[in-house]
């Protein structure tokens, strides 16, 4: 796919990359402080009020075992929430030129993840300042990983977008969707404590095993092989795949819809 | 050679979606791979095939299906049955705003437009002094769009098209947005693309201008193509299918004016023009025409005379009074003005002839009626009139 030499594409990112958070001066810097904050708020939540103990937290303990998969996840849900309705947003584009519309929820799902993993390398640092030896070689095998969250977020927000200009009030279920699955996704507390039927059932859902590969690699230096390492990535791709298809399906009869 | 644009077939139907069971219920069966069928039809069963260099226009009344056959030429929108083939590098200036974003700047915008038409950034670089001076707009290039006027977008728009070099352009009512000066830039940028073989498709009311600029034209009527093949023959049908259309609204009018005092045309006429069509002389030919007016107090009215090109420059103009030539009085309120132009020096082209009604005093105009007529002929002569000419060569 020549998408990314693509002119078109690279005007739609800058372009998202603009509006949503470098419009004001403060855009950029509350690209970092937003999450820093609510990063705090968890912390304060679950270390001193609910005094939560992960046994396998790793290295600092619970802030950097909750950061590490925080950023991932904050890329992940915002592109998804922000594409879900950019094509009725780009509705004058779409209805005045033609041109693949698939690049409207890349573009945003691009400039998401690319926003938010320079706070991700923002945040590593300040974790390693403040004392978490954080694995840096382990960047390289997580490379990888963030690469297939980004796939998986892009097969996602396809799908969604494509459906949202049928069905309007997709946008409105999204948002508690995705806070569901943030709490059903091993983010702020570990798989280890769930009771058995429960644990189970969790290894079902992808992002599971996407935050914690991410924790093995950046934070624990666990560099084991299971059989999800395989069954993940190749739901990802099945995910794109499947998403694009349906997306261009029926981006031929968007104009009618909008 | 291949033709430059097929369409085949096309028809569209809008669904209706204005509900969300509506919606869900298209969306339903798009899911189910089945055709929508019911909607608005838009379109019905248009063919149409350009080759290149052979500039089409589009014409037809509000709401006749013309933005939306341009939409299927675009690929904006998917005809629900039929097929559209596109050989060409095609750039589409389509409705005012062309795709614009309001929030962001001209430039950004210019950026964005000029990557859709499938300039690189290293093309855009080398061509975005041109595209400014074209545009013209000076320092608003980096005001957000939402702040421009009308035509200064059209400037814009125009001016990233002409930029990215197309083989077809398709634009539709745009042009009659910009000011005067910009229009006539558009028209000579447009005639010169034309004259390098490139193809132009468009959508206009001007008749003026989709006769100047087009060799064939498309009459879309109610979505129905009532009628394609050589412009001046399409266009002419279509003005007097309006001619005809608005004759009895006329007539009424002027039934009702007779009663309020005024000095008006009862009759306007070419008497060489025969029956069923317009009228066309051959270069040098006479034109004579025929003015009743209707005076309601019995004096009589002073009649006017003009002759001008159809996009309404004029040419000549003269009035009875200024002659000194006195009406023939038919009735009690009703006088007869003829005039003859002899051997006209009119260049070929489109043009009209306008009769006007003014007062006894020779100062108010009361009422005007038009009529068209053209100068056929192939002359490679330019303007409007010949004017007597001698070259002073040696012996």
């Amino acid at each position: 796919m020549n998408l990314f030499s693509n002119n078109v594409f690279r005007q739609l990112v800058s372009r998202a990359i603009r509006t949503d958070y470098l419009e004001n001066l403060t855009g950029f810097a509350w690209l970092i402080l937003q999450p820093l904050a609510l990063l705090a708020v968890y912390a304060f939540v679950f270390t001193t009020i609910f005094q939560a103990r992960i046994p396998e937290a790793g290295p600092g303990g619970f802030v950097p075992y909750l950061a590490i998969a925080f950023w991932p996840w904050t890329a992940f849900s915002e592109s998804i929430l922000r594409s879900s309705s950019c094509i009725s947003a780009n509705a004058a584009l779409i209805g005045k030129v033609a041109f693949p519309s698939e690049m409207l929820p890349l573009s945003t799902v691009t400039a998401t993840f690319l926003m938010n993993m320079a706070g991700y390398l923002a945040v590593l640092i300040v974790l390693q300042l403040m004392g978490t030896p954080i694995q840096w070689l382990g960047i390289f095998a997580a490379i990888p990983v963030l690469v297939l969250l980004y796939i998986f977020a892009c097969g996602l927000a396809l799908f969604i977008s494509a459906l949202q200009v049928f069905i309007r009030d997709v946008s409105q279920i999204l948002s508690p969707l995705m806070t569901f699955w943030f709490f059903t996704t091993p983010i702020i507390y570990s798989s280890s404590l769930l009771p058995e039927p429960l644990a189970t059932v969790m290894k079902f859902n992808p992002m599971s095993w996407y935050v914690q590969r991410l924790r093995d690699f950046l934070l624990l230096g666990n560099y084991e092989l299971s059989v999800y390492d395989l069954l993940v990535p190749m739901l990802t791709v099945l995910v794109f795949w499947a998403a694009l298809k349906f997306f261009r399906r029926f981006s031929a009869h968007f104009e009618d819809f909008l | 050679m291949k033709p430059l644009i097929r369409l085949q077939g096309v028809s569209k139907f809008y669904p209706r979606v204005h509900r969300p069971r509506e919606r869900l219920r298209a969306f339903a069966s798009l899911m189910a791979g089945n055709e929508i069928r019911e909607g608005a039809e838009v379109l019905h069963d248009v063919s149409l095939e350009i080759s290149s260099g052979q500039s089409f226009g589009i014409i037809g009344e509000n709401g006749a299906g013309k933005s939306t056959l341009l939409k299927i030429l675009t690929g904006v929108i998917t005809p629900s049955r039929g097929s559209v083939e596109v050989n060409a590098r095609m750039a589409a200036l389509l409705e005012l705003g062309a795709g614009f974003q309001p929030e962001f700047s001209g430039i950004d915008n210019v950026r964005m437009k000029s990557a859709l038409l499938g300039m690189s950034s290293s093309e855009l670089d080398k061509n975005l002094d041109s595209i400014l001076a074209f545009a013209d707009i000076g320092d608003y290039v980096y005001e957000p769009v939402k702040h421009y006027s009308s035509g200064m977008v059209v400037r814009l728009g125009f001016a990233v098209v002409a930029a990215s070099n197309p083989e077809l352009l398709i634009t539709d009512e745009v042009l009659a947005v910009g000011d005067e000066s910009f229009q006539k830039k558009c028209i000579r940028w447009i005639e010169s693309f034309l004259e390098q073989g490139n193809t132009l498709l468009m959508v206009s009311h001007s008749m003026y201008l989709v006769q100047k600029l087009c060799r064939k034209a498309l009459w879309l009527h109610e979505g129905h193509a009532r009628e394609l093949g050589d412009v001046f023959s399409v266009t002419q049908s279509y003005l007097a299918y309006h001619e005809e259309r608005s004759a009895s609204e006329r007539r009424d009018r002027q039934a009702q004016r007779g009663e309020s005092g005024l000095y008006n045309i009862s009759d306007f006429l070419l008497p060489q023009q025969s029956d069923d069509g317009a009228l066309v002389l051959e270069y040098g030919d006479d034109l004579s025409a025929e003015l009743v007016l209707h005076s309601p107090d019995g004096i009589p009215p002073v009649a006017l005379f003009g002759v001008m090109r159809a996009d309404g420059t004029p040419v000549y103009g003269v009035s009875s009074d200024y002659d000194q030539i006195e009406a023939e009085q038919l009735d009690d309120q009703h006088y007869r003005y003829r005039i003859c132009f002899e051997s006209l020096p009119l260049l070929p082209g489109s043009y009209s002839i306008r009769g006007h009604a003014m007062d006894p005093q020779g100062i108010r105009l009361c009422d005007t009626a038009e009529l068209r007529f053209s100068v056929s002929g192939a002359s490679r002569e330019m303007g409007m009139i010949r004017l007597p000419h001698r070259w002073n060569t040696k012996e």
